[in-house]
């Protein structure tokens, strides 16, 4: 029961509560899932519901994303990952992405890719219900030779040469977002960009949606704060409450991404005894999310807070 | 090197001799320290002394969306292009996914920058792996947005660190397209826009030959040798005209601007 009883006029008797725990919302996905992971580059990753699979063991997921970090560097390095749709996976300032590095090059994944404005363009296809679009842009490139679902079409429109490309089509959308209710409404800060709006985007080219916040909130700041609803709560299959949930990436606006520890991934994910280290004490070696943030420390996660963000 | 400005200074001059009034420019995420000076900071240091000498009425778009943020008050090296403190960054306006500031497709970019690990002869670009792609020698990032930089855009600044493994005659990838394999390439692939037209190097200018396609040496930074450029450039064909000039100098104007208007803390061109 929320603080302050029943608000009558909105909460139906029946109404279905969709708070649970992490554990219980990452039971919900299954080995070989097409699944996609909210957040852009190092930038609001589910990075807690990642962990919570790798524990689970998940195997031979199909990730099907655009710009992408440690999120699928670690699930990759973990085994957890058969096949990627994508157009980015580094650390952007701190280089390339080690574990996907060594995963290619041992011929270990499937990869299909893909320009990065189609990659986006890709989960709005999906969002509109649409099952391909036709673009121009990745002409002349090798992208179509590898990559067997970008197909050539004339437009019977202008007779000129383009490519068609599938829609994202997840399975499953997990992300990580500032605020929610425990009925699955997520708000949003006023303040959005391109990675908040990608999971915008995200959150309707979803089957199956499932979103960590930071906080979930009284039911009545919701019905205050509705400009800042987002995502209404009949789109959202879990929602679960994980502060630092996007650690060691940033919750923007919340806290920015944590450049000393990325820097220490980006070192030791190089050689694959010490990644197996990092794995043991980050995600195996905690039973909860709690023992993982004390094991990061107070200071470091005070230092990258940001109180109220850009406002 | 004259001790006088610094090689980046230099860069940045002679990038904003590249760019024209009434443009649009924009450039994009970079991976590694090394490439968001190159890709990043000295752009945006040209892009600005541009609007401050020749181009008043350009507009610059920071990966997209940030447009003509002031320079002096950046306030972060640019490690991440959507970090909270980069959306502190007083700007003329935010653009978003769906009301784009500008539309490539439309050809309302006129000029972008970009790098790679791999530039060729025809100034095709490669930053997807290098060797065979299914069992690659290294894997690098992904395409991400190159291909619609020289598919889409007027014309494309290639910003590369000036390494002879990075200039090769054949990308083992291409990612962004320039003159494909020569003189009609782009025409048969119908692409709405111009392609690379000049390659920065720390150490030298490059542009493409107007009739065969071919890069070729346009002018060597102040300090550097001929031989130095050649000793550090992969390319195999005849890249060296009979004179190559010195990269022109800034003007005392333009180290002026740089260093008290545009970048007084030197977080933009490190000095």
């Amino acid at each position: 029961m929320p603080q302050g009883g029943k608000y009558r006029e909105v909460d139906m008797p029946g109404l279905r509560e969709k708070r649970c725990s992490l554990s219980e919302a990452a039971s919900l996905i299954k080995d070989g899932t097409r699944i996609a992971f909210g957040g852009m580059s190092v930038h609001n990753h589910p990075m807690a519901f990642i962990y919570e699979l790798i524990r689970r063991r998940i195997r031979d997921l199909t990730i099907v994303g655009h710009v992408s970090a440690d999120d699928v560097d670690i699930l990759v390095g973990a085994g957890c990952v058969k096949k990627i749709e994508i157009s980015y996976v580094g650390l952007e300032e701190f280089g390339l992405a080690p574990n996907f590095r060594r995963a290619v090059e041992n011929g270990e994944i499937e990869l299909a890719e893909y320009s990065e404005p189609v990659a986006f363009e890709r989960f709005q296809c999906s969002a509109r219900g649409q099952s391909f679009f036709p673009t121009r842009e990745m002409l002349g490139t090798d992208l179509p030779k590898y990559n067997p679902d970008i197909r050539e079409m004339v437009s019977p429109f202008d007779g000129r040469q383009c490519h068609i490309v599938p829609a994202a089509d997840p399975e499953w959308v997990v992300l990580h977002a500032p605020m929610g209710d425990q009925y699955g409404n997520v708000l949003f800060f006023q303040n959005r960009q391109l990675p908040e709006d990608l999971d915008l985007i995200a959150s309707r080219a979803a089957r199956n949606l499932i979103v960590t916040v930071e906080e979930i909130v009284d039911r009545n700041k919701v019905l205050r704060l509705s400009h800042l609803n987002q995502i209404p709560r009949f789109r959202t299959t879990a929602i679960v409450e994980v502060p630092y949930g996007a650690h060691p990436s940033s919750c923007l606006q919340v806290y920015d991404n944590d450049r000393e520890h990325l820097k220490m991934y980006a070192r030791v994910a190089r050689d694959p005894a010490e990644f197996k280290k990092y794995l043991e004490k980050y995600v195996h070696g905690v039973k909860s999310h709690m023992e993982y943030l004390n094991l990061i420390g107070l200071e470091r996660l005070m230092k990258i807070r940001r109180v109220g963000g850009n406002l | 090197m004259n001790a006088e400005f610094t090689r980046y200074e230099v860069m940045a001059a002679a990038i904003s001799r590249e760019l024209r009034d009434f443009e649009n420019w924009f450039i994009g995420l970079a991976t590694g320290s090394t490439t968001i000076l190159l890709l990043s900071r000295i752009p945006i240091a040209g892009m600005a002394l541009a609007q401050h000498t020749h181009a008043p009425n350009s507009f610059i778009l920071v990966a997209g969306w940030l447009m003509n943020p002031v320079p002096s008050e950046i306030p972060t090296g640019m490690e991440s292009e959507f970090g909270t403190l980069l959306r502190d960054w007083r700007c003329e306006g935010w653009g978003n996914i769906l009301l784009r500031a500008a539309s490539p497709e439309r050809g309302e970019i006129h000029v972008g920058f970009g790098s790679a690990a791999q530039v060729d002869k025809y100034g095709n670009c490669n930053i997807v792996c290098l060797g065979d792609y299914r069992k690659p020698k290294v894997r690098l990032i992904g395409p991400i947005n190159q291909p619609g930089h020289f598919s889409l855009f007027g014309r494309e600044i290639i910003v590369i660190e000036h390494e002879k493994r990075n200039f090769v005659d054949k990308v083992d990838f291409i990612s962004g397209v320039g003159y494909l394999d020569g003189p009609g390439g782009r025409e048969r692939l119908g692409l709405i826009g111009g392609g690379p037209c000049i390659i920065f190097t720390d150490k030298a200018i490059f542009d493409f030959d107007p009739d065969t396609k071919l890069a070729r040496l346009k002018s060597i930074h102040p300090g550097v040798s001929l031989n130095e450029v050649m000793e550090h450039t992969g390319f195999t064909h005849d890249y060296v005209p009979d004179s190559v000039p010195v990269t022109p100098l800034p003007t005392d104007e333009e180290i002026r601007l740089l260093r008290e208007v545009i970048d007084p803390r030197g977080v933009l061109l490190p000095r």
